[in-house]
């Protein structure tokens, strides 16, 4: 349930840092229907963080455990806080903020399965 | 098939206002001091806002929890969070005091990656732990050795011009 979790985050982290990538080259700021699909990420993290507490207390849970909650923590405040600071710019280099924050949560997404003790 | 309609509209006005934030004027804060959030500077604030972020919740957890097991590297993790928080708050608030803290910290963050980076090669018993600043930042693809070069060559490029700051 970890790993297919954190796949679906990537995938969808991935698309919102397309469609920023996109924005950039057309010399576009952040939309809001942007900051929307930033919440549909934001939505699928909360329920990663459901599904790891699930997970945690069931079984063995995370093999290092205070660096996967610390990750699982900040990627959840990663895009509200960039969105915000995105969104206050209006040039295309709000657009490569946003894009900056997804590929962040990617990454961190690739951390998260680490600490874990996945890949 | 002609080549009378172009589907998109090449992006020619955009190099002057993507090069400077004093370009188009409306980069610049009052006091005719120049923003350094904004533009350029808005990607550099979030990015280091990552870092920041990073920094102090590894530092926190390492502090908390083992710091007798590498006292040097995790206390070189603090500093290097207290200074991507200070350069973070510091380059998106603008203004003279904070470009010298900004100033200051992009600094202090460039001689650590440095020497945490080439001391980390020399002597790696010395940091048996991972700090952001070992091997010059490779944990983190050498972000933090960029980092600091991009902050001081923005803030030199957003530094006040004199003219203005006397107009105030």
């Amino acid at each position: 349930m970890i790993l297919p979790l954190a796949l679906v985050v990537v995938v969808l982290a991935a698309a919102l840092a397309g469609w920023a990538a996109l924005w950039a080259v057309r010399d576009r700021p952040v939309v809001l229907n942007q900051l929307w699909g930033a919440a549909v990420v934001e939505a699928a993290l909360l329920v990663q963080l459901v599904v790891a507490i699930v997970a945690a207390s069931r079984g063995p849970g995370p093999v290092e455990h205070g660096t996967f909650w610390g990750y699982v923590v900040a990627s959840l405040l990663i895009l509200p806080l960039a969105g915000a600071w995105a969104f206050a710019e209006r040039t295309r280099w709000s657009s490569v903020v946003l894009l900056v924050a997804a590929v962040t949560v990617a990454f961190m997404q690739w951390r998260m399965l680490q600490t874990w003790g996945i890949s | 098939m002609t080549e009378s309609i172009e589907p998109q509209q090449p992006p020619m006005v955009e190099t002057p206002v993507a090069g400077g934030p004093s370009a188009d004027g409306s980069a610049s804060a009052p006091h005719g001091v120049p923003s350094t959030s904004s533009g350029p500077g808005r990607v550099l604030v979030a990015v280091y806002g990552v870092f920041a972020l990073a920094a102090t919740a590894r530092a926190g957890f390492q502090i908390a929890t083992k710091l007798s097991e590498a006292p040097l590297a995790y206390l070189l993790s603090a500093l290097s969070a207290v200074v991507y928080v200070a350069a973070t708050f510091a380059l998106a608030r603008g203004g003279r005091l904070a470009r010298r803290i900004a100033w200051a910290a992009c600094s202090v963050e460039l001689v650590g990656v440095l020497a945490v980076g080439t001391l980390s090669l020399l002597s790696p018993q010395d940091f048996p732990q991972a700090t952001v600043w070992s091997v010059f930042g490779q944990g983190y693809g050498y972000v933090p050795l960029v980092l600091p070069v991009l902050g001081l060559l923005w803030l030199r490029r957003t530094r006040p011009v004199p003219v203005q700051v006397t107009s105030h």
